[in-house]
């Protein structure tokens, strides 16, 4: 593989083809092909449009590093060699999609992508459990603001001081009902609750910069532990 | 009882490994201030410019937070080979951020010089 030249066109990854690359031995096509697929099965959690960027920059990583590799040494064993430094996609691309799925939950709120980034995200801190309690009471608040129309004598705010504080839905509440304080102001009292979660939300992530510390930690993880030389910084 | 007046190995390399992990995103954004580059390329003049090995998994998922905290920006260029490669460099926000990120360098440079 000779050094290719460069093409001056930008090009976006959407439009663009993936190709392959080929191997001459097909073992080594082999080993590619299995590589390939661990890599989107690692990334089948994001937006079509990020799994094509992941796959086509880290084709593009073992196709430049194969280059720079002596034939001598034989394409199977410079392919491992190559993959090895990568890693296995499972594992070194977790950051990777935990950030861009957490940027996708960000940007569309859609429940299904805010669940699957706390699921990959949870393990990272603080942040996100607050994110995920954050979030957990818009639902509910949301929630409680739409049975309220449907079931408007089991859903309420029963208030009795020092005695009773209820926020929700109670089936058989006919004890409760007398001590119902909100009426129908219960809907927009509750949508304004989960504003305010929202809100908290927006903020946190927003203008928190515990979520970058976070970030920071994750990166730190994965830093080879090889750069020491009998016990001497490189560097 | 030597051992006590020895370094202590493991917290230097400990401290070794946070003032690296501190500096990543600085070494990275002075790299690619001179010049655009693709993940391999970055990899590789790191290494020959500071012998910091930085693997893959540790690259990358810096490079995509850079870009989240709008300092680098990213763009495809197509290939004769047909392997398109992904070139990383700064937006003007991120040539503004490491203009105060080197004055502030020097800053602690002298301070601490100072104090030793």
């Amino acid at each position: 593989m000779e050094e290719p030249a460069k093409i001056n066109h930008k090009a976006n990854v959407t439009n663009m083809e993936f190709k392959k690359l080929q191997f001459k031995i097909s073992d080594a096509q082999r080993i590619y092909e299995n590589y390939l697929k661990q890599i989107k099965s690692a990334t089948k959690k994001l937006p079509r449009e990020d799994q094509q960027d992941i796959l086509m920059e880290l084709n593009s990583h073992i196709y430049e590093s194969m280059a720079k590799k002596n034939p001598e040494t034989g394409e199977v064993t410079n392919l491992l060699t190559v993959l090895d430094r990568i890693g296995v996609p499972d594992e070194v691309l977790k950051p990777l999609v935990a950030e861009r799925k957490l940027n996708q939950a960000i940007r569309t709120f859609n429940p299904v992508h805010v669940i699957q980034a706390l699921m990959l995200n949870l393990s990272y801190g603080i942040t996100y459990i607050i994110f995920f309690i954050s979030y957990l009471f818009i639902a509910a608040f949301s929630f409680l603001a739409v049975a309220k129309l449907f079931y408007p004598s089991s859903v309420g705010f029963y208030y009795k001081k020092g005695e009773i504080f209820r926020y929700g839905v109670f089936a058989s509440n006919d004890n409760l009902q007398a001590f119902e304080v909100l009426g129908n102001w219960f809907i927009p009292v509750t949508v304004l609750f989960a504003f305010v979660f929202y809100f908290i939300i927006t903020i946190f992530l927003k203008l928190n910069g515990s979520l970058k510390s976070v970030k920071n930690d994750r990166l730190g993880k994965h830093l080879s532990p090889d750069t020491t030389v009998e016990g001497h910084p490189i560097w | 009882m030597i051992y006590i007046y020895a370094m202590n190995k493991e917290f230097i390399d400990k401290w070794h490994s946070q003032v690296k992990k501190g500096t990543l995103s600085f070494i990275v954004l002075i790299v690619l201030d001179k010049n655009e580059l693709y993940g391999y390329d970055l990899i590789e003049k790191i290494r020959n410019q500071t012998s910091i090995e930085i693997a893959e998994g540790t690259l990358y998922p810096l490079v995509n937070r850079l870009k989240t905290d709008k300092l680098l920006d990213s763009k495809w260029v197509e290939q004769e080979t047909g392997i398109p490669r992904k070139y990383y460099f700064l937006t003007k926000t991120g040539k503004q951020t490491l203009e105060e990120m080197k004055v502030q360098w020097k800053n602690l440079q002298k301070l601490i010089t100072k104090l030793m």
